[in-house]
């Protein structure tokens, strides 16, 4: 049949539509998912690739420094006092690729420590300002009314704060330390995640599908859970991505005032704050941090905008 | 359009109580006793402590300002709620509080004197962000997948990522250390150096570098908004008609596109200038800036909360102010907004 319609297609070629037709008819298609389909543009993204294999070695390297820096590049974190002297602030050689310290540690050594607190700070703080925004937008959206009124205004509260400054006096009431780190950045940033959320739902709960279920007598958790969820997902999957390399970035900036981690425990933004000192002559102290949270947030920006090209979600406000 | 303002200014009014409210939560809870910390390491005197804390109005006093004993003969410590509408009705009558360790100073004074250094400073970072911004975008847009596109897109991408204290060093190394003959050194200030305010920042030089590490990011998103909105207005059918006309791609762009093109970005701009009068903590911590927003981080380390409020006050009131008149504008710029119909109301 296509052989005779087709005469220009070579025999080759014709076979192997035959064959493909065959194979369609005899197997069912693998069903395609939304997380499949968007998996599958977002290996053709070749920048958000960067940014994720970037973010997987960034994991990895910080996950399982344990095992081999203290070996490598020697102790992060106490300085010998008997080769302080003659190792302090090294230039970068091969055996500190980092230079070192004035007490004489490996930076590179500190960067990898560092880089511990800044991704756990950023995944966790996301990950409470993430669920604060999920709980209260879902509220206000599905609720309205005066459930709308309240939250939404306290979010207007939130917002008209100037953010260094509140997330500042925020640490300045919970006292020092990472942990604090994590609830001071977690709990001011839950009224842009509830926006963005509330928007998505408000977006969702049009469609029929939602009277349907209504209809069908579904409860309203269930409503949430089984229909408005999984449609606004993708939205708060975006917005968390971009969100997390923000707060590596405050969490930096908190360390380099002095209000986040606590030396001699390293951290990007302390490394910072202890490399200015030596700014006109040993500029690798706070360059290599530096560079360090520049490309880290860079990969969760590109992931970000990947992820938003390939879930195919509009970003109004953020 | 006089009802819309006098609905904003309403709609502003809780907002501003709930900053208040939290302000003084916050200081209820954080740790460390201003007065105790006025004195050092020395004791207070008994007496003194309670006068003092009665000057603050931290204990409730009698109409001539002398404390209130109970029955036990203990001050009673004044609520939290009334301390709240104390400092209100002091702010309605133009009066921020006194310094608690700035020995009574008005707290009204010391921001006064910081304002002009932040204001100033602000002003060159959004001409530059303007400029740049907007420059940037247009070239970007209007030659498309260009050289310059990408290098925009690039740029901007990186300035977005970058800790903006960090690329305050990056400068101050690059033009005052590397180009120090060049410069003489005038761009960089370290960090320990001793000098006086009136003799350094008389002098516009110094304004360049952290104006550009305060307008960085912001510059950048401003690139951005530009570029995505003009490409979005040529898709449209008024400017598919202007070229249809025979105007050139040159007319097109600069009579029809650019103006509606460019109200986002003069709004974002707008707020932005704004969100610059709460000062910068990070990029004054970096060029030893004498501007409000260190003020106000050194008050919170020194718990000197009454210049942590007067300042937040300020700062809220006038972002909101600023706010208001970037959104007021928004009715001239575009014609078809009208604040206030019926129809828009929302």
């Amino acid at each position: 049949m296509t052989e005779q319609k087709s005469p220009l297609q070579s025999n080759g070629a014709a076979q192997v539509d035959a064959s493909a037709d065959a194979k369609a008819g005899a197997v069912p298609q693998k069903s395609r998912t939304l997380w499949g389909d968007a998996w599958k543009r977002l290996r053709r993204n070749k920048l958000a690739m960067i940014g994720l294999i970037w973010i997987i070695i960034m994991v990895v390297i910080a996950l399982s420094a344990d095992l081999w820096v203290p070996h490598v590049l020697g102790n992060p974190t106490q300085a010998d006092s008997s080769t302080m002297l003659a190792n302090s602030r090294l230039a970068p050689s091969l055996e500190h690729p980092f230079g070192t310290d004035t007490l004489g540690r490996d930076v590179l050594s500190r960067v990898i420590y560092g880089a511990r607190v800044s991704l756990a700070v950023g995944v966790l703080a996301t990950a409470i300002s993430t669920a604060i925004g999920l709980v209260l937008g879902a509220l206000a959206a599905f609720y309205g009314g005066i459930w709308d009124t309240i939250i939404m205004r306290c979010a207007d509260i939130f917002m008209a704060f100037p953010y260094t400054l509140f997330v500042i006096a925020m640490i300045a009431v919970l006292g020092n330390g990472i942990q604090n780190v994590f609830i001071a950045i977690g709990i001011l940033g839950w009224p842009s995640i509830a926006r963005v959320f509330r928007s998505a739902i408000l977006t969702v709960k049009e469609n029929d599908y939602v009277d349907a279920a209504r209809a069908m007598g579904a409860s309203d958790a269930r409503i949430i859970a089984r229909h408005i969820f999984p449609n606004s997902v993708a939205s708060i999957v975006v917005y968390a991505t971009m969100n997390v390399g923000g707060a590596i970035l405050t969490e930096s900036a908190l360390s380099f005032l002095g209000m986040g981690v606590v030396p001699p425990d390293p951290s990007w933004g302390n490394l910072i704050e202890d490399g200015q000192k030596y700014l006109a002559t040993q500029p690798w102290l706070m360059l290599m941090p530096g560079l360090a949270i520049l490309t880290t947030v860079l990969a969760f920006t590109l992931l970000g905008d990947g992820l938003r090209d390939a879930l195919d979600v509009k970003m109004k406000d953020a | 359009m006089l009802k819309y303002i006098l609905k904003r200014v309403l709609q502003f009014i809780p907002v501003f109580l709930g900053v208040t409210i939290i302000l003084f939560a916050m200081e209820n809870i954080v740790p460390g006793d201003p007065i105790k910390l006025m004195a050092g390491e020395k004791k207070l005197d008994p007496q003194t402590e309670i006068n003092l804390r009665a000057s603050f109005h931290l204990i409730q006093t009698d109409a001539d300002g002398n404390p209130i004993y109970d029955e036990n003969g203990d001050t009673i410590e004044t609520p939290m709620w009334e301390r709240c509408a104390l400092y209100v009705n002091g702010l309605l009558h133009g009066d921020l509080g006194i310094s608690y360790q700035r020995k009574g100073q008005a707290v009204a004074d010391i921001l006064g004197a910081k304002y002009p250094y932040t204001f100033k400073l602000a002003v060159v970072a959004i001409v530059l962000e303007a400029v740049v911004g907007i420059g940037a975008g247009l070239v970007s847009a209007i030659k498309r997948y260009s050289f310059w596109d990408v290098f925009v897109t690039l740029t901007t991408s990186i300035l977005v990522a970058m800790p903006a204290f960090w690329l305050g060093m990056l400068l101050q190394l690059f033009f005052g250390v590397y180009l120090k003959d060049w410069t003489g050194g005038a761009f960089y200030l370290p960090i320990s150096a001793d000098f006086s305010p009136s003799a350094v920042f008389d002098e516009g030089m110094y304004y360049i570098l952290p104006a550009i590490t305060l307008a960085s990011v912001s510059t950048a998103y401003a690139a951005r908004i530009m570029r995505s909105q003009l490409l979005e207005v040529m898709n449209q059918d008024y400017i598919r008609t202007a070229r249809a006309k025979g105007l050139s791609g040159r007319q097109v762009i600069w009579r029809h596109a650019l103006k509606n093109a460019m109200i986002p970005v003069v709004t974002y701009i707008g707020n932005d200038f704004g969100a610059m009068m709460a000062g910068a903590i990070l990029t004054e911590t970096v060029f030893n800036w004498p501007g409000v927003g260190y003020e106000t981080y050194r008050a919170i380390n020194q718990r000197d909360w009454p210049i942590v409020l007067g300042s937040v006050t300020v700062i809220v009131i006038l972002v909101m102010v600023i706010n208001l008149l970037v959104d007021i504008s928004y009715a001239f710029l575009d014609p078809r907004i009208r604040y206030g119909a019926p129809k828009d109301e929302a």
